[in-house]
């Protein structure tokens, strides 16, 4: 083989592999990619019983029913709506009502999001990114979900200290 | 002092490790090079033929290989310059000599405390005198509280001080241990309620009514809890119903309740508008205007404060409100060039300059 | 004192490094030794200063000096001291600290033991370094310093995050900043090689071990972290394509891209662009690496440092030396010489091959953890790539590439005898064909494919020993002249045979695990007995205790497998104060494999929920990566220079090229 086919050999075989692996991303982005949603956009957009999508929100206080053989169900709720959601397993040790918590998981025919994974914040101050940025798109962020409640207290109170 | 000499002897450690490279002659020609690892390679090819590693056929391609990248390698090396060069190098210690301390001490007199002693925690009493800020008794405290956690009497003195701070959430948590483990009552309930709302910035969450609601129905007259649930209302647009709250309250108030007045001011705010609608309390009043007032009335307080430090600037607290006021607006950008306008007003003076730059980093915006 | 000596040395490291990334290269381009040595000289003095300084701020974590905001925020005085110590690199500050220290001492190793390399290369590879040093120098002392004052300062300290007070997590992050920061020195020897405009075989000598180095911590670190996450979560999972994870996998797979490469350079002189542009490629997935942890723009569990600011600032680093380096490239990767020839069937091409299919694959992982990123800034749509992705394009990639790691060190340089390979490699396929066959029998219709990847994993294990036994021409020649060449043989081909072999054996426990792991998951009450996997575990009792500052909820188990005996006791650890709880999971080792037990919350009839998982040989996950670790370690202890020759065309086949 002369230079020049080595050359083209190799390019050859490093392309189809290239062409492989780009095949394989484009063919695993149009399977596996699940989307974030939060109980509004849900209903909005009318998501199909059965496509996985991950649920974002804050557990709404009062909703939580443990039931038998680690059965849970709870509502994730986004200010503006609500969605039932049916669990089986061990919650995370940080799951607590009022607190942001992301589902995976699908509709099921009654309109009831089963879940098989539950995240829930990992820290005190740690609210999921995805649930913040949501809830203050919509509007819906009021100072009662974060630390910037008491900051915004603090603000106000010396804001008043100056006018006196 | 010795601070200085410290900071003086490792300045001098610096420059020499510039300095001495410079001093040696030249002519040591240091450093390997690439004949080298080839002559090696050669070598190791000998040894290798000796040990039966490889064959004699395959010893020979090798070496052939070896010699032609040794001829170009000494073909490289030859053409590389060398020699002293007398103004660099002078230039150079120059830089070190100069150049090196001044950086240094300008770069580190912008950033560091030098005033600032050691405190390490066992050289320090561990009394409370007057003179300690209340956070190192929380501190105490807590560091007890921590080591005995059903101590509910140690959660009920330290709640109200950490809500006070403006720690609510400590207080949220301290109150919950207070009702655990010293019992249940409508007080604590509605001080847990009032702390929860305050984490909130002033609003009665759901979680907020919840606590008022479980006061309420262990004592229905509890003063706190009530006025609170007459609040919650009042946010929730339900004028009337916060109004009937309040009414209540005021008739069966004793005549020397220390909360008429607030009971009094706040039923004028949402029944009678016409009667003195704002209290000294300013800011509870903006909570119950529309947005577009409440945003106007803020707006009207920042631009006084700012016009304020515009003319003196030498007020470090002030500098530090009118910066959070911005972030808490959303206004970032006006927060950055506040703390830029800050910096320079008080850059005169490091007390200050450092006072502003711990209350800056507190803000989460050091920079 | 201390706080004040420590910030004033990391200001003094800072002016040494710029003065080492100017001086040297002047030298350099006018010939004189004496500038040229200045570099040496600055880059030990840094070290010395950095060095100083991190004790500093270690001293003060173990003194409790609250003065500085960043014990006050980060320590307790009641913590024990041992994580007091590692609580210095537990935070975003110390732990940059930390980054720094060790490319401080990456560069004074290269000063003080880079003798046999030529003047010039070492002043050009320590300016890079200094440039590389002194942009984290200053972007720790402006936007994230460790030695901030308080000028009040409080009585006690902030954290006793009980999470974090672990030993796996204080020795993790060491380990992958080695691994991270190593890569900077092929990345200095690659941009100081582009500088100079020069580059053969001699060069891929110097740099192996610097590359080796970082590799071996690096396998270490993202082994360590995974068991890590596997015991302390108590999710029981050992991987979740989580974005930091992701982050320092693609450094890896770089670094082993680049491993090989440079063994083609090393010995035929060949892929020296190629190996340069992977030294680039490598240090920037590092830096990138950095960026995603230390900016908190993921969504990740990790993400403990939320600052724009300083992501910021990473940022321009990133794009500093990223752009910069491939712009440098770019101009002048066409002036360096191209190098030797070679047979799209050899050692060779089976190296490109690797390259090809380890580079592919990290780009998917690059893909699969930037996407989201992209499309949210883009379109605003929200994302997950989770596990799903990278199986389906990251197992792909690696098959091919698994099925031709035994073909590569039996084929011979420059032009190899497929065929031949392939018969040697006939016993190696049995083997693997026979364990597939086995493995079939046996579960009898159970999951397909998990047979075909052991039978895979198992041809690589046996492809390894066969081209030991090739080597050493075991069944030959007598045994104890095969034992006398097994002794002759160079280090560095042990190296290979390890971890190829590591290769495989981690592919086992990773099958192993995923596919035939069981799980309990219920309430028990006290007597309750589950069965796991045919082991019956009896909660005996559930006990509460009081720790030194929590609660904790003990729960033993007795295990019974037939007649032995073992008790296993997870616990549930409240931490009143805080507010927070941990869970202890409870491990239970036989040979390979796992017992674990997590407990969750209480029910209000006395019964606990409890998840139990036997998961089968999965201790082999990490102990794929040790051996391969030993493996690099192995090769690193090979001093020996390596030249490849190319079989003649009639040499005897019973002699193969000894490296």
């Amino acid at each position: 083989m002369t230079r020049k086919q080595r050359r083209l050999t190799m390019i050859g075989g490093s392309l189809a592999v290239l062409a492989v692996a780009a095949g394989l991303v484009l063919n695993a982005m149009r399977d596996s990619i699940v989307f974030f949603s939060t109980p509004t956009m849900a209903a909005e957009k009318q998501i199909p019983t059965g496509k996985r999508f991950r649920l974002g929100g804050l557990v709404q206080p009062g909703s939580l029913v443990k039931g038998d053989n680690l059965a849970v169900n709870f509502s994730i709720a986004d200010g503006s709506a609500a969605l039932p959601v049916a669990y089986k397993g061990i919650l995370p040790d940080l799951f607590r009502e009022g607190q942001g918590v992301i589902a995976e998981g699908a509709l099921d025919a009654s309109g009831v999001f089963k879940a098989d994974t539950v995240l829930a914040k990992h820290d005190e101050t740690y609210m999921p990114k995805d649930v913040a940025d949501a809830l203050k798109k919509q509007g819906h962020w009021k100072d009662d979900y974060a630390k910037q409640g008491t900051t915004a207290a603090q603000a106000q109170g010396t804001i008043q200290g100056t006018t006196k | 002092m010795t601070l200085w000499f410290v900071f003086a002897l490792m300045t001098v450690a610096a420059i020499f490790a510039v300095l001495w490279p410079l001093s040696r002659s030249s002519s040591a020609k240091g450093g390997g090079s690439e004949t080298a690892v080839y002559k090696d390679q050669l070598a190791e090819i000998d040894r290798d033929v000796a040990a039966g590693l490889i064959g004699v056929a395959e010893a020979e391609a090798a070496r052939v290989e070896i010699g032609r990248r040794l001829l170009a390698a000494a073909e490289g090396e030859r053409d590389l310059p060398s020699g002293a060069n007398l103004g660099l190098r002078r230039a150079s210690a120059i830089l070190a000599l100069i150049g090196l301390p001044i950086a240094a001490v300008t770069f580190y007199l912008s950033l560091g405390s030098p005033r600032l002693g050691d405190f390490p925690l066992a050289s320090r009493v561990r009394t409370a005198d007057a003179n300690q800020p209340i956070e190192n008794m929380v501190a105490q405290v807590e560091a007890h509280l921590e080591k005995n956690p059903t101590d509910g009497r140690g959660w009920t003195v330290l709640a109200p001080v950490l809500a006070r701070l403006g720690r609510f959430d400590d207080a949220v948590r301290a109150y919950r241990n207070a009702i655990n483990y010293a019992g249940d009552s409508a007080e604590r309930r509605s001080d847990l309620g009032e702390v929860l709302a305050g984490a909130a910035g002033g609003v009665v969450t759901a979680e907020a009514k919840a606590e008022f609601e479980r006061a309420v129905a262990q004592n229905a007259d509890e003063p706190k809890a009530n006025y609170f649930l007459g609040l919650a209302a009042e946010q929730d647009g339900r004028q009337a119903d916060a109004a009937a709250i309040w009414q209540g309250m005021l008739a069966k108030a004793p005549a020397d309740a220390p909360w008429r007045p607030l009971l009094q001011s706040a039923l004028a705010r949402v029944g009678a508008p016409a009667a003195p609608a704002v209290s000294g309390d300013a800011m509870a009043a903006a909570k119950d205007m529309n947005e577009d007032d409440r945003n106007a009335m803020i707006r009207g307080m920042v631009d006084r404060l700012a016009t304020r430090l515009k003319q003196n600037g030498d007020d470090v607290e002030g500098w530090l409100r009118l910066v959070r006021a911005y972030m808490v607006m959303g206004e970032r950008d006006k927060a950055v060039s506040t703390l830029t306008e800050a910096r320079q007003a008080v850059g005169s003076d490091a007390e200050r300059l450092r006072q502003l730059n711990d209350g800056l980093k507190k803000l989460g915006l050091d920079g | 004192m201390i706080a004040e000596a420590g910030h004033y040395a990391l200001v003094l490291a800072l002016a040494l490094a710029l003065i080492q990334s100017t001086v040297p290269i002047a030298g350099a381009r006018w010939g004189d030794h004496a500038l040229m040595n200045v570099a040496r000289s600055t880059a030990l003095a840094q070290l010395l200063f950095v060095g100083a300084s991190f004790t500093a701020l270690t001293m003060l974590h173990v003194v409790s000096d609250f003065s500085v905001v960043n014990v006050f925020e980060n320590s307790h005085s009641a913590k024990p001291l041992l994580y007091k110590i590692t609580g210095v690199w537990g935070n975003h500050e110390g732990s940059m600290l930390l980054w720094v220290l060790i490319l401080a001492l990456f560069g004074g190793l290269v000063a003080a033991f880079g003798n046999n390399l030529p003047l010039s290369l070492r002043a050009h590879v320590l300016a890079v370094q200094g440039w590389i040093a002194g942009a984290f120098y200053l972007f720790i002392l402006v936007t994230s310093n460790p030695f901030q004052r308080i000028a009040s300062p409080p009585i006690e300290g902030r954290d006793l995050n009980p999470v974090l007070q672990d030993i796996g997590l204080a020795v993790h992050p060491p380990m992958l900043y080695l691994g991270y920061v190593g890569f900077s020195i092929s990345f200095s020897f690659a941009v100081a090689a582009l500088i100079e405009g020069r580059i053969d075989a001699a060069w891929a000598r110097w740099v192996r071990p610097w590359t080796l180095m970082a590799w071996i911590f690096l396998t270490l670190g993202i082994a360590m972290g995974s068991y890590w996450a596997y015991y302390e979560l108590g999710w029981g999972g050992w991987w979740f394509w989580d974005p930091v994870e992701n982050a320092s996998l693609m450094p890896w797979l770089a670094g082993t891209a680049l491993l090989h490469s440079a063994v083609v350079m090393e010995k035929r002189n060949a892929l020296k662009v190629w190996t340069i542009l992977l030294s680039i490629l490598t240090f920037s997935l590092s830096l990138l690496g950095t960026f995603l942890v230390r900016s908190g723009v993921l969504t990740s569990v990790h993400a403990f440092a939320t600052d724009p600011a300083r992501g910021v600032f990473i940022l321009l680093i990133l794009c500093l030396f990223i752009g910069g380096s491939l712009s440098l490239y770019a101009w002048r990767a066409s002036t360096l010489k191209q190098g030797g020839l070679f047979a799209p069937i050899s050692r060779e091409g089976a190296l490109v091959l690797n390259n090809l299919f380890l580079t592919s694959a990290c780009a998917t992982v690059f893909i699969g953890t930037l996407y989201p990123l992209a499309l949210e800034v883009l379109t605003g749509d929200k994302i997950s790539v989770g596990a799903p992705f990278f199986n389906l394009t990251f197992g792909p990639l690696f098959v091919p590439l698994l099925l031709a790691v035994p073909f590569g060190p039996l084929l011979a340089w420059k032009r190899g005898d497929l065929f031949g390979a392939a018969q040697r490699l006939t016993a190696a396929g049995v083997v693997g064909l026979v364990a597939i066959a086995v493995l079939f029998a046996w579960t009898h219709g159970g999951a397909t494919l998990a047979p075909l990847a052991i039978g895979l994993a198992v041809f690589v294990i046996a492809g390894a020993i066969t081209d030991l036994a090739e080597r050493i021409g075991l069944f030959r020649v007598p045994f104890t002249s095969a034992i006398a060449r097994a002794r002759g043989l160079p280090r560095a081909t042990w190296g290979t045979v390890f971890a190829h072999a590591g290769m495989g054996v981690a592919l086992i426990g990773i099958v192993c695990e995923t596919t035939w792991n069981s799980e309990y998951i219920g309430t028990m009450k006290p007597n309750d007995v589950a069965t796991v996997a045919g082991y019956q575990l009896k909660l005996d009792e559930i006990t509460q205790r009081q720790g030194p500052n929590f609660r904790e909820m003990i729960a033993q188990f007795t295990v019974r497998d037939g007649e032995t005996l073992q008790v296993m006791t997870p616990s549930k650890r409240n931490f009143t104060t805080r507010g927070s709880s941990t869970t202890e999971a409870a491990l239970l080792t036989r040979g390979a494999s796992q017992l674990y037990i997590s407990l969750g919350d209480t029910n209000a009839d006395g019964a606990i929920a409890v998840r139990i998982y036997h998961k089968p040989l999965v201790l082999l996950i990490w102990w794929g990566p040790v051996l391969m670790a030993f493996g690099g370690l192995l090769s690193l202890s090979d001093r020996r220079l390596r030249v490849g020759a190319p079989k003649p065309a009639k040499a005897a086949r019973a002699l193969q090229p000894a490296e």
